[in-house]
């Protein structure tokens, strides 16, 4: 293998210091001369129409300059990704409790929470609908015209009624997972300003700087040039600032008042306003043989995306892709509906659609493996896809394949190799019961069929012989501005320190694409190889050049080229710099662009599927479970990922512990309690997120690479498959450890503790 | 946030004059972790906010008579730290080593804790485990109280509008005495009680025999509570066996009366009393009623 200087290897992040500092100024710590502050006045009621605003008394109150309702959107009073169904302002519905309809702008915080206070509108309730699958009902009430189904999304091959006639074993159960919150810490927040020339520009953290200027010209009215978007440093984001969040009313604001205008959100009216996981309920028929050879799977899947569409039809038809898991199956019917609600808004979370489906799959998983008496890796290994296979949806897998690899490497695991020594019932305390779960997965990375996919970089070369690389996407924690310093330097054979990086700022980086669907460094590091070899090329005809010699007798090292055969005969970068300077040249500049290879076959009707380029892990865990409170302590973690090759292995495994936690979460205490449409978890302190004392003190990370030819450096992506299949590892562990099978998360202590009665009652009456 | 006027008090005496002063619409600040919670949900209807929090006199731990004393604006984290804590009120202890995380027990105190008032209190099963009495001073003078008779609700206790808590004391744990406090949150740190229960026993002459049984149950009423058929049956019957420790668990259904929140449901915090008493209980019959 080649011999690399910064891939691979340990490097420190390059934001490592402004932010253990402090120094590092996020958007909510932005300040400006004459700066107003906005407030948002939410809904009322869950569902109702609008009958009459009245601004005017909030407009009298002292201090306030603005007040402005749907009548003052200056554009289409409609955003999202997909559809713009969404109001920037509401005009004659609301349809969630965060839905906004009007907003304030005034001299002080405080002013601004009075004025909203003092604006009155007149509300006709409407029947609430928070039942997904009540809500498909033709004589449901709607909570959009056309109906509340938002999309369905089918796929069927093979004969399913066949396989099914032929099967050993049906496994069927639903599955039900709950609504999870990113939980950021810095809550959607920002400014915007409009500038002497005209320009609006708009400081809030986002995950796609070029996307929020075409929405936010489209609500404005304004040419998108004139729009100038930073979305970078953001204060984490999961796929949560993917979609716009407050920066149309930070612009309307700012453009009707002619001044700054901050806002920066409670945690209460974050969780109210914004994105959550989907919670889905899934049908599953399995088919087996007694060899364990899957042959049919019948699936459906109902998605409740709530009140406006967002991301929501590309979550499902990722769930409905991945819906099967890693596995050969050549008959399946799967039907995914992602359905309108009241409950809130969903959109995209890291995973997008997969931890739900995964949780199930995996689930079915283990219990065939049980049925049959087979080792849970070899049912997996039967079945696994691998390169050159068609997955169950139909597609044919071209590239990178990681499950043997992954299956393998679950040996060399601490959990797998002391798996049967562990003491399963606790000898002082015999009510703590011990078990280990395991779990597969895959993740599409990358926007699927039918969304455009690239990446994009531009490379400056700097006097002082360095570069700065402007890529559109952003580090919201992930680490990739020093994936990408690393790709920089390790192609322009510089050391780091020689690397800036510019993120997510409209003016200053190359569009890349959004920063979600694990395509960050796959997509954004390509682009930024490409447009680093063009570099490359100038420099190195620059320094033949100056010293006189054919580039072939040329060899690069450490920002230095220098004769092959003659090493004291050399030209540095800074050398190169002066001399481009010296002939009154502008330094070079150069840009790297990256079309992503996609999928083979198209789904009728269906976008953002199939993928082409896919990551895999394995999950494992070891659980605890208190039998008389039905508590779960995880005692120890571990994840076998293949994302192709690694580019940082501090950042691989920052990403595999934190997403870890995230499962973690997502498996036994995160959800955001919805009843009638009304949030009942607001903050922190009811929606409950794993503290340094709820994890693992050891999550171990065992990368195992299957390059990726078309990656740059072969590698593929890790950001969401890390968290993917945690559930289910940790809910096939309390099923070892309890013999409960979980078949809705989040698992509380209280409902183990309800299914533990349950099997004791059952154990009871099967034994009278 | 609604505004308020801010007095800061240095000495009892003064605290004692300002709360004359605005009878009725002063209320005391601590450390303020539950008071700034609750000035932000615009819950405190008063106007004028007292700082205590730099009365020397009221911060420290000190033993006498039998008794071990800890001042209201001692800290969690002190009280941890405590060489007379860990020996003389382990139950105290226990309770305190649960409380939010590193940062509110820096900062959040006893006489807070109880003064709030939360059914949910950590501190408070404990102390009424501990056998603890109160001290409560205001310019008519002071009284003394036990525990027990100082919560009348969710938040409410016998306090007068001008009366401040000085004193927290409890007798010193004997080497006859064990006990223990069990918690169970919805996580494990930074976590209100689903239900927490806080037990201290008295072992007698014979082997599984009691001659005390302090049991006090939290977040499964309105204020913390007794759990005195609990007692009745630690003390009378012989606790050789699981089955029997169990069964008087059971006992605890009797003793509660709780509801369903966002938390836990009525019936399993009614369950969890029960076997959090019960699981303390095996915890110390399997190591021989040693603590
Ligand atoms: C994140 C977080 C986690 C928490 N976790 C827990 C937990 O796990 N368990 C738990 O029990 N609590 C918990 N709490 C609550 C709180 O931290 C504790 O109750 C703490 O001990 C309160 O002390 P304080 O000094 O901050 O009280 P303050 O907030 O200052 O005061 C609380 C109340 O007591 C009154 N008061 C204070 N001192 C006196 C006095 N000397 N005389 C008369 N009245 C007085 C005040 O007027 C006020 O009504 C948590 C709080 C937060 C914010």
């Amino acid at each position: 293998m080649e011999k690399f200087k910064h891939i691979g290897k340990v490097e420190k992040r390059v934001d490592a210091e402004e932010k253990a500092t402090g120094r590092i100024k996020y958007m909510s710590d932005l300040s400006f001369p004459d700066m107003l502050w906005g407030k948002v006045l939410r809904s009322r009621y869950p569902h109702a129409l609008i009958k009459k605003i009245d601004t005017s008394k909030a407009k009298a109150l002292k201090g306030v300059v603005a007040v402005v309702t749907w009548k003052d959107v200056p554009g289409l009073n409609g955003f999202g990704i997909v559809v713009p169904d969404q109001p920037v302002l509401c005009e004659d519905k609301v349809r969630y409790i965060g839905d906004a309809v009007a907003a304030v702008a005034a001299e002080t915080k405080e002013i601004a929470e009075e004025a909203v206070k003092l604006i009155d509108v007149e509300y006709e309730p409407l029947p609430v609908v928070d039942d997904p699958i009540k809500a498909m009902e033709p004589d449901a009430p709607k909570v959009h015209d056309d109906g509340n189904i938002h999309l369905h999304t089918q796929i069927k091959r093979g004969d399913v009624d066949k396989a099914f006639k032929e099967a050993d074993l049906i496994v069927e159960h639903t599955y039900r997972t709950g609504r999870q919150e990113h939980m950021f810490l810095e809550t959607e927040s920002g400014v915007a300003k409009l500038e002497e020339d005209g320009t609006l520009s708009v400081y809030a953290g986002s995950q796609y700087p070029q996307r929020d200027q075409l929405q936010l010209s489209r609500c404005l009215g304004l040419n998108p040039r004139k729009i100038h978007v930073v979305s970078y440093p953001v204060g984490g984001a999961f796929g949560g600032k993917d979609e716009l969040t407050i920066q149309p009313i930070l612009g309307l604001l700012a453009l009707k008042t002619k001044r700054p205008v901050k806002i920066v959100m409670s945690r209460e009216e974050s969780m109210i306003s914004y994105w959550k996981r989907h919670p889905m309920i899934m049908k599953y028929r399995t088919a087996v043989k007694k060899d364990g050879t899957l042959i049919a799977n019948e699936v459906k899947i109902y998605a409740d995306t709530g009140a406006y569409a967002s991301l929501g039809g590309p979550v499902l038809n990722l769930a409905v892709e991945h819906s099967c898991g890693p596995y050969r199956l050549d008959n399946v019917r799967i039907d995914g509906y992602c359905i309108y609600t009241n409950n809130g808004v969903a959109g995209a979370f890291r995973g997008f659609g997969v931890p739900q489906v995964t949780f199930a799959m995996e689930t079915q998983m283990d219990i065939i493996a049980e049925k049959l008496g087979i080792d849970k890796l070899d049912l997996r290994r039967k079945n696994a896809l691998r390169r050159g296979d068609t997955t169950p949806i139909g597609n044919k897998l071209t590239t990178s394949v990681g499950t043997i690899a992954v299956l393998d490497g679950v040996k060399q695991t601490d959990i797998w190799k002391n798996k049967d020594n562990i003491e399963r019932v606790d000898h002082n305390r015999p009510w703590i019961k011990r078990g280990v779960g395991i779990a597969l997965t895959s993740q599409g990375a990358g926007l699927g069929i039918g969304l455009p996919d690239y990446g994009g970089a531009i490379l400056r070369f700097r006097a002082d012989g360095g570069f700065t690389v402007g890529v559109g996407l952003v580090d919201y924690g992930q680490g990739i501005g020093t994936s990408f310093a690393q790709i920089v330097a390790e192609t322009m054979k510089c050391p780091i320190s020689k690397v800036d990086v510019i993120l997510g700022d409209t003016d200053l980086t190359a569009d890349s694409g959004p920063t979600s669907a694990s395509r960050g460094v796959y997509t954004g590091g390509r682009a930024s190889v490409i447009a680093s070899k063009r570099m490359m090329r100038i420099l190195k005809n620059k320094a033949s050049d100056m010293l006189n010699v054919s580039e072939d007798q040329l060899e690069v090292d450490n920002a230095t080229f220098y004769v092959k055969e003659h090493p004291d005969i050399y030209v540095t970068y800074e050398q190169i710099a002066l001399e481009f300077l010296k002939e009154g040249k502008s330094l070079p500049k150069t840009e790297g662009y990256f079309l992503a290879p996609i999928a083979d076959i198209k789904i009728k009707d269906a976008f953002g599927l199939p993928h082409n380029i896919f990551s895999f892990s394995a999950h494992l865990a070891v659980v605890e479970v208190n039998e008389l409170t039905g508590k779960v302590k995880v005692l120890e973690g571990a994840e076998v990922v293949d994302g192709g090759t690694v580019i940082n292995r501090q950042g691989f495994e920052g990403q595999v512990e934190g997403g870890y936690v995230m499962g973690l979460g997502y498996a036994l205490t995160e959800d955001v309690l919805i009843d009638k449409g009304l949030f009942k978890t607001l903050n922190f302190s009811t929606y409950i997120i794993p503290t340094s004392k709820d994890v693992p003190s050891k999550i171990q990370t065992v990368p195992v690479i299957d390059p990726e030819e078309t990656g740059p450096y072969k590698a593929k992506g890790i950001a969401e498959t890390v968290m993917c299949a945690t559930a289910p590892a940790i809910t096939n562990a309390i099923y070892d450890a309890a013999g409960i099978r979980i078949f809705k998360i989040p698992a509380t202590s209280e409902y183990i503790y309800t299914l533990l009665k349950e099997k004791e009652k059952k154990e009871y009456a099967d034994s009278h | 946030m609604n505004k308020f006027d801010y007095y800061r008090a240095n000495t009892i005496e003064e605290a004692i004059q300002y709360l004359d002063e605005f009878d009725k619409d002063i209320k005391i600040i601590a450390a303020g972790t539950d008071l700034v919670v609750r000035l932000k949900q615009n819950m405190v209807k008063e106007k004028h906010i007292l700082d205590i929090s730099r009365i020397r006199e009221l911060k420290g731990i000190y033993r006498e008579d039998g008794k071990i004393h800890i001042l209201p604006l001692t800290t969690h984290s002190e009280i941890l730290e405590s060489e007379e804590v860990k020996k003389y009120a382990t139950v105290l202890r226990e309770a305190c080593s649960t409380i939010g995380s590193p940062q509110i027990r820096n900062r959040g105190t006893l006489g807070g804790n109880v003064a709030n008032a939360s059914p949910a209190g950590d501190s408070i099963s404990a102390l009424f485990a501990e056998e603890a009495k109160l001290k409560l001073l205001s310019s008519e003078g002071e009284r003394v109280i036990s525990i027990e008779d100082f919560f009348t609700g969710p938040g409410k206790t016998v306090l007068k509008t001008n009366e401040m808590l000085v004193d927290i004391f409890m007798p010193e744990m004997t080497e006859k005495e064990i006990g223990f406090f069990k918690k169970l949150g919805q996580r494990n740190a930074l976590a209100i009680a689903v239900v927490n229960v806080s037990v201290k026993l008295g072992r007698g002459e014979e082997k599984n025999k009691m001659d005390k049984a302090v049991v006090a149950f939290g977040a499964v009423a309105p204020t913390v509570v007794r759990g005195e058929r609990v007692e009745k049956a630690l003390i009378s019957e012989s606790l050789d066996s699981p089955e029997k420790l169990r069964y008087i668990a059971q006992l605890a259904w009797r003793e509660v009366s709780p509801i369903s929140d966002v938390r836990a449901s009525l019936k399993y915090r009614q369950d969890m009393s029960i076997n959090l008493l019960y699981e303390g209980l095996l915890e110390l019959y399997k190591n021989n009623w040693k603590g």
